[in-house]
Order: structure tokens, then C-alpha cells, then sequence
């Protein structure tokens, strides 16, 4: 049973390029070992931590995007957490909320368009309505009050 | 006439109920400023995701302490607060958002 499975991990801030590059085979090795795959690698590069870790303000961050079965995460997490370069890394599984979330907006998009056809409308909003909906929220802005934090 | 008098009762006790709420409702308002009606962000925005990688959309629901605000404060539905309170514990432990600051 294979699955979809998101990592991130965070790599010390002095690390080079070639140390990068063989955390990443190592990942690669044992995706392959448990016949997974890796749909994505992508590098966020070197961010400030929000709190100290290993005495570091900053590291390396790397997002992967897996395919595989779960025994791959155990191992990955184990192998992770041995490693001095990693400071820290985090595995979670993506497949079921995307498909969820690809759903109910597919959903969404079909109840707009039938209720649309209700009204005697076209199925895909006018040029003339686009216009005045985002007329509409301009005017909205900043108004609303909401999300306005104490940050 | 027993059971009149149970259906009746039953019928008026709901009926008060009922009542009693509208009152609070208005004299809620009464009391001194109008609290404008909260909307949860999450559904208005459509977002069926709530990802730890999205801090900026993270960071409006995070105070200057750093604790998770509550819904009675910023209005999130129950359950885009309950994907909110995982996506902020997520993006802690990798250090994208502090657990604590003073």
C-alpha cells in the first residue's frame, strides 16, 4: 500500500553543499530500498529558526515529497534522527487531505455552476460580474476587521 | 388529560425557551457596544487546507505570546480551528512559528 508522505527537514546552518547533497542520497537510498518514489525535492534554503535549536538561529530548510509504504517513514525517521546534520525533520502524511480537499472543491465548483443554472445563468461567471466582484472587495478591504492580529 | 397536560407543558417549556434565547440575544447588545458578527476566515477564503507551510496564514491566530488564539476571539468554525491548532503545532516544531516568546 503506498502512500503519499510530505518531509521536511532541517539541516545545520554550516553545512555545505556536497553534505546537503548526500542527506539527500540518503534519503533517495532508502525510498528506493522500500521501492517508493520522490515526486518533488523542493529547497526552501537557509531560514531564521523561530527559536533556537542546537544553538543555531538559522538552518537548511528541504521539503520532499514522497511516494511510499509506511515501513519507509520509520526508517527515514529513524535514520533522521541519527543523523548530526539534521537538527530537526518532521514526516506527515499528505495523500488523504488532498484528496479531501480536492474533493470538496470539485464539490464546491459543481453546487456553483448547478445553482447558477438555476438562476437562468451561464455556468462560468461573466466578465461584467468578475469586474464588479472585484470592485466589491477593494471596497471590502480593510474593513472588515478580521485577521488583524496583534501581529 | 395526563398526557394533555405532559404535551402541553413539554410544547410551553420549549416555547419559553425559545423565547428566553431572543431576549438574551438583544440584551447582549443592550449592554453597551455591538460586537460586529465573526466570520471564520477559513470559509470565506475557501481554504480546505490549512498547511504549516502557509505562515503568513498562520500568523494572524498567533498573539504576541505565541499561544493559539481562541475561537471566540478570532471566530474560525470549529473545524478549521481544529486543522488550525494542528498546522500552528506542525510548523513549531519546525521552528517556523515559536512556541513561546516573551
Amino acid at each position: 500500500m503506498h502512500r503519499q508522505y510530505e518531509l521536511v527537514y532541517i539541516a545545520m546552518p554550516d553545512s555545505t553543499e556536497e553534505q546537503l547533497a548526500e542527506l539527500h542520497q540518503q534519503v533517495v537510498t532508502v525510498v528506493d530500498r522500500f521501492g517508493g518514489t520522490i515526486e518533488r525535492t523542493e529547497s526552501w534554503g537557509r531560514r531564521r529558526l523561530a527559536y533556537e535549536i542546537n544553538r543555531q538561529r538559522e538552518g537548511v530548510y528541504v521539503l520532499e515529497i514522497l511516494n511510499g509504504p509506511g515501513a519507509m517513514t520509520t526508517e527515514l525517521d529513524r535514520r533522521l534522527r541519527v543523523l548530526d546534520i539534521v537538527m530537526r525533520h518532521l514526516i506527515i502524511r499528505i495523500d488523504e487531505v488532498l484528496e479531501k480537499e480536492t474533493r470538496t472543491q470539485t464539490r464546491r465548483k459543481a453546487a456553483t455552476v448547478a445553482r447558477r443554472l438555476r438562476r437562468g445563468l451561464p455556468a462560468e461567471p461573466t466578465e461584467q460580474e468578475l469586474s464588479r466582484r472585484k470592485a466589491e472587495a477593494d471596497d471590502a478591504d480593510g474593513g472588515d476587521g478580521f485577521g488583524e492580529g496583534d501581529r | 388529560m395526563n398526557d394533555y397536560d405532559k404535551d402541553s407543558r413539554g410544547g410551553g417549556r420549549g416555547g419559553a425557551k425559545g423565547a428566553a434565547k431572543g431576549k438574551d440575544d438583544k440584551a447582549g447588545r443592550r449592554g453597551g457596544f455591538f460586537r460586529r458578527r465573526r466570520v471564520c476566515k477559513f470559509c470565506v477564503e475557501k481554504i480546505d487546507y490549512v498547511s504549516y507551510k502557509d505562515v503568513k496564514v498562520l500568523t494572524p491566530f498567533i498573539p504576541e505570546r505565541g499561544k493559539i488564539q481562541p475561537r471566540r476571539i478570532s471566530g474560525t468554525c470549529a473545524k478549521h480551528q481544529r486543522a488550525l491548532q494542528v498546522a500552528i503545532k506542525r510548523a513549531r516544531t519546525l521552528a517556523l512559528i515559536p512556541y513561546v516568546t516573551d
